[in-house]
């Protein structure tokens, strides 16, 4: 019971809206987001691109409450959320897939998966839910995380995400590194479960052609602040590679 | 032909710096030493004979100060010392008597037995990659052994009742007051002097970034081993003096608890100010023996709520309290020291065209996680060698394994020709290997002027006795600070710069080592367009007018594309591609890599 | 520390070495495994674990001046142990969590203020309390305490019990997913600090329930934890987080300590556990727990 998630979190159906005003955090005395202002509207995908050190994986880590907030609001469905802990935010029902250190490597899948979890009595059938999406997790509960492939650890850390039935999924490169099979099972996932649940979607992507898959709108940041935006659409492609190539 | 920066505020103000205040080492000792001898005369027996005590423990309390408030080593183990130094006394003066060259043995004996315990604890304690904890740890360790030894020493050691009735000099307890107080002035001046010179910022260097140190081809181990040794022996020498006064030795004198006091009372007097801990140890000491009469566990008990409190609300101590007060006074602030800088002629190396670098067959794996496989590189000077690749591509890896070789890898690397397998990071740093890392690593407390005089030290030493006016550095540095701003806050300490002027202060550090090749771990990550600019101005003028050789970690592929000589591509720990700016960029490889998942 | 009486190398004699190898590394593993969970949990090393021993003890005290069943001192022991650890874990370790070095001298401070708490409740003299279990069992023809007996019991039961909550409860795993990544626990909604408290209660309440289970081997007085501490304290380092490393450790350490006690010297064999962890920790500074 040391999960603070309530049940009904859970049941509740459809996306989650996400507001970010002139968000702004770092480590130390360094500023590594500066000022970045977004909307995601209920069952919207956004796709966050950009260079490694840009400020994405902190701009996640600042929206679920890992990294402080120096400046600026978040709010989920009109509500308010910065200084709250990550707890709190998962018990809102937000999911994180994030890209270092992702699971737990000398526990097994099933344990992986019931951390995601404020009880085990919800376990059953959020562990139906996600063979769903990944079979190949069924056979393999008891098996150590650290013995999976790449390719199944992201899979794992994305089923784990989905175990909550989340009403807003932060992902973290989940595609990078990955066989273009595997990713195409990504994001068949993501595409199903959005389909279902109508999900929002905050999606940090190198990958531009897993990001063109399952967004409906991009950002790029640059810097710690975005550099340009638009909807997923004819001349996308080529106004996100200005942003991407060496 | 010394060329000295136009003097800016701070360096003026340093000229300007009242005598009195270089003085008052001498003038609070002169002073001390003054009362401390008339005291005696005013005081009744009862506090003469406590004080004499209270003055030989804060003796110890200064050597833990040392080590834990300066060194940031946490030790238990000065207890151990001490009684060593007094069961080294009391063992020989009880087996051959007190004549006076005996009694000079006693001291010698007193010293050096501890000198070299020290040495061993400091060996166990300190070595490359060992931790703080592990440290206190063995402090923890060393007085129970020397403790139960004595317990089983039998005649000799006197056992649980310690030794007794043994010759001692021939003082009254005003002499014994005297000498200790003699003792306590002396050995708080000392560490007076030291603290404040530039010998001193090492102590503190060593606290902030141990690993900093290492990169400043500085030697942390064989320093932290020097300081346990020494203090170990003054700890002895205090043992001598306790034996003496009180004619009586026990095992509690050399016991994990009394270490433990020690630490208690410098950390109510205020860690890492010297004169809390004097003062603390002595009023704590003297208040036990005055109020444990009559409320013995009482006052144990207050005085254990008060260290509580203290560790949790105040750890700075009551000096911290005093120093609250004292800067609520409106008074004249005292400007911070600075040096004049100084242009320090090149000691650069010959430029040749043989490799500055060679790598071969790098391979390195976490367990059955490969992150490097068949690395080969060879870097010249002059070169300006960018390492480009996506996360989890290996880059940080290389250069960790490039500049310390204790970490395991298989393949060669060679610097100069000579293979750095096997050896620390300050080895390669002899070896002419600066290293920058990517979160800026520089000594937190100490200012500007400190951390660039400490990258100095490996070349020029360091005054254990008082701080230099001037701070020689080569024309390069003093070019980085120039560009920077960095010469205009040179008494400023380091944790309050901005995050581009930390990174600055770091490459600083690196160039004043003068060193054949710079590693650097993406040093524009967080920084301004402006200051970005700045850095790579700075590397291109290493490169071209030194000769120096650059490898540098970057995810800002403009910044890569401006200063690079050649370009290296990591992906998933291979060499991909190794060519120059043009080949890398034309790339449809480097476009696949950083556009898509690389597989396809 | 506990008593070996020395013995002629025979067969019989082997076989009571062996046996007070086993009761020794039990007694040990008692006294260290609530400190090994604080430890691997908070990360920090609480030196206050002495002074839960102690409370543990006079627990036993209370018990018997009371009237009660001396084995409902066990109970009573783990539920003060755990209250008082609740409210230190509030008050003195939360703060100091940054802090790790610190939180070693608050603990140790806080010890001192337990122990003068209990001095001035119970004065500072030698407390008698009821054997749990008196006389001695027949073992290979010789008598042998029935209560170290009863402690190897205790051991295993204690052992059993905490691999049962590490391995089946939710609580066990939260505490092992916040020991290998912190960072990773808290994104996933682990309310990390309400887990550093209830480990910080149970570390504390077992080391109570090992201060009852020490009174019949030794003497009960305010001090009486810290004799044990270092050795604890030593125990864990060479563990660090494993229970199964820890329950190695006290059967090398253990066994050393015999043997000392036995063939050399009782005090030597005293220290025999704090020397040789030092020097395990020296040569392989992850200690047991990578076997």
């Amino acid at each position: 019971m040391i999960n603070a998630g309530p049940a009904d979190a859970v049941s509740a159906a459809g996306g989650a809206s996400l507001v970010l005003g002139g968000v702004s955090s770092g480590y130390g005395a360094v500023s590594i987001v500066k000022g970045v202002s977004l909307a995601i509207r209920p069952g919207e995908s956004v796709a966050l691109l950009g260079k490694n050190g840009m400020g994405k994986t902190t701009l996640l880590k600042t929206i679920l409450g890992l990294v402080a907030l120096r400046a600026g609001s978040v709010a989920i469905d009109g509500r308010s959320v910065a200084g709250l802990p990550p707890a709190k935010l998962v018990a809102l029902g937000v999911g994180y897939a994030p890209q270092e250190q992702p699971l737990f490597q000398d526990l097994s899948i099933r344990d992986n998966l019931r951390l995601a979890l404020a009880s085990d009595r919800l376990l059953p059938g959020a562990l139906e839910r996600v063979f769903g999406y990944f079979p190949f997790l069924r056979d393999r509960l008891s098996q150590r995380a650290g013995t999976l492939s790449g390719g199944e650890q992201k899979m794992l850390i994305l089923a784990r995400a989905l175990m909550l039935r989340p009403r807003l999924l932060l992902i973290d490169e989940i595609s990078e590194g990955l066989q273009p099979s595997v990713v195409d099972r990504i994001a068949a996932a993501l595409q199903a479960e959005r389909a279902a649940n109508g999900t929002s979607l905050l999606i940090v992507e190198q990958n531009l052609d897993f990001a063109l898959r399952v967004a409906n709108r991009w950002a790029a940041l640059k810097l710690g602040e975005i550099d340009d935006e638009g909807s997923v659409d004819g001349d996308a492609r080529a106004r996100i590679l200005c942003h991407l190539s060496v | 032909m010394p060329e000295t920066i136009p003097a800016d505020a701070f360096a003026a103000a340093a000229d300007g710096r009242p005598r009195l205040a270089r003085a008052a080492p001498l003038v609070v000792t002169v002073l001390a030493a003054a009362a401390l001898w008339v005291a005696p005369l005013v005081l009744d027996t009862f506090a003469v004979n406590v004080l004499t005590r209270s003055m030989i423990y804060a003796v110890l309390a200064v050597t833990v100060d040392l080590l834990w408030g300066f060194a940031g080593i946490l030790t238990f183990g000065q207890a151990a010392f001490f009684g060593v130094g007094a069961y080294a006394t009391a063992m020989l003066l009880t087996a051959q008597g007190g004549a006076p060259h005996w009694m000079a043995a006693a001291i010698l004996l007193a010293v050096a037995a501890p000198v070299l315990l020290g040495l061993a604890v400091g060996w166990l304690s300190f070595y490359h990659r060992s931790t703080a904890l592990y440290a206190s740890v063995i402090s923890l360790v060393v007085p129970i052994v020397v403790t139960q030894g004595i317990y089983s020493g039998g005649e000799r050691t006197g056992s649980s009742s310690g030794l007794v009735g043994f010759d001692v000099l021939p003082l009254e307890i005003e002499g014994f007051f005297r000498l200790a107080a003699f003792l306590l002035v002396a050995v708080t001046l000392a560490a007076w002097i030291l603290v404040r010179s530039d010998a001193g910022r090492m102590l503190v260097a060593l606290r902030d970034n141990e690993a900093r140190c290492a990169y400043l081809g500085l030697n942390p181990r064989r320093l932290q081993i020097g300081l346990t040794a020494a203090l170990a022996g003054v700890a002895g020498l205090a043992g001598f003096v306790f034996a003496n006064a009180s004619g009586v030795v026990a095992p509690e004198n050399a016991g994990f608890l009394f270490g433990t006091e020690l630490v208690i009372w410098v950390a109510l007097g205020g860690r890492g100010t010297l004169i809390g801990p004097v003062l603390g140890t002595i009023a704590i000491d003297y208040l036990a023996a005055n109020l444990s009469g009559d409320l013995p566990f009482l006052w144990q008990l207050l005085l254990g709520t008060a260290f509580v409190a203290i560790i949790i609300l105040l750890p700075g101590g009551l000096a911290e309290l005093a120093r609250r007060a004292w800067g609520a006074l409106p008074r004249g602030q005292r400007p911070a020291f600075a040096p004049r800088l100084r242009a320090e002629p090149s000691h650069a190396a010959e430029r040749t065209e043989a490799p500055l670098l060679t790598v071969r067959g790098l391979a390195k794996s976490y367990g059955s996680l490969t992150v490097l496989e068949n690395i080969d590189v060879t870097i010249r000077a002059g070169e300006l060698v960018s390492l480009v690749g996506p996360n989890g591509a290996g880059k940080t890896t290389l250069m960790r394994c490039l500049s310390d070789g204790t970490e395991p890898f298989r393949g060669a690397i060679a610097v100069g020709g000579v293979s750095t397998t096997g050896l620390t990071p300050n080895r390669i740093v002899a070896l002419g290997v600066g290293r920058k890392f990517q979160v800026a690593s520089v000594f937190e407390s100490l200012s500007v002027a400190d951390c660039l005089r400490l990258a100095r030290a490996s070349r020029a030493g360091l005054s254990p006795l008082a701080r230099a006016e001037t701070l020689a550095l080569p024309q390069a540095v003093l070019d980085i600070l120039r560009m920077t701003g960095l010469d205009a806050v040179l008494a400023e300490p380091a944790r309050l710069l901005s995050h581009g002027q930390k990174q600055a202060l770091e490459l600083a550090m690196v160039v004043a080592l003068e060193p054949r090749l710079i590693l650097l771990d993406e040093p524009t990550a967080g920084l301004t367009k402006a200051e970005r600019t700045t850095i790579g101005t700075v590397l291109k003028g290493l490169t071209a007018d030194l000769g120096i050789a650059v490898v540098l970690v970057e995810h800002d592929l403009d910044f890569v594309r401006e200063i690079s000589s050649r370009i290296v591509v990591l992906h998933q720990g291979r060499l991909v591609l190794d060519g120059t700016v043009d080949e890398v960029v034309g790339s449809e490889l480097v476009r696949t890599i950083y556009a898509g998942g690389g597989h396809d | 520390m506990i008593g070996a009486k020395p013995f002629a190398p025979t067969r019989i004699g082997t076989m009571l070495l062996i046996l007070d190898i086993l009761t020794t590394a039990a007694i040990l593993f008692v006294v260290a495994i609530g400190l090994l969970a604080v430890f691997g949990v908070l990360k920090i090393i609480n030196f206050a674990h002495g002074a839960w021993l102690t409370v543990g003890a006079y627990c036993a005290v209370v018990t018997a001046k009371l009237g009660l069943n001396p084995w409902a001192a066990l109970p009573l022991a783990f539920a003060v142990g755990a209250a008082l650890g609740g409210l230190a874990e509030l008050f003195i370790i939360r703060p100091l969590y940054r802090r790790p070095l610190d939180a070693i001298l608050a603990t140790w401070g806080l010890g001192i203020v337990v122990g003068q708490l209990i001095t001035l409740a119970f004065g500072r003299d030698v407390q008698l309390t009821p054997n749990l279990v008196s006389g001695t069992v027949d073992v290979f023809g010789t008598g042998y305490s029935a209560y170290r007996l009863v402690a190897l019991l205790a051991a295993l039961v204690v052992g059993a019990a905490f691999a049962l909550v590490i391995e089946r409860t939710r609580l066990g795993l939260s505490a092992r997913a916040v020991i290998m990544n912190e960072t990773l626990a808290r994104s996933l909604g682990l309310d990390t600090a309400r887990v550093r408290l209830v480990v910080f209660m149970i570390g504390a309440g077992l080391a109570a329930l090992a201060g009852v289970l020490l009174t019949p081997l030794t003497s009960v007085d305010p001090t009486m934890g810290v004799g044990w501490l270092i050795g604890a304290f030593m125990l864990v380092m060479v563990a660090d987080t494993s229970f199964l490393a820890l329950a190695a450790a006290c059967l090398v350490f253990g066994a050393a300590q015999v043997l000392v006690s036995t063939f050399v010297s009782p005090v030597l064999g005293g220290i025999a556990v704090a020397v040789l962890a030092a020097l395990v920790l020296r040569i392989s500074p992850k200690g047991f727990s990578r076997a």
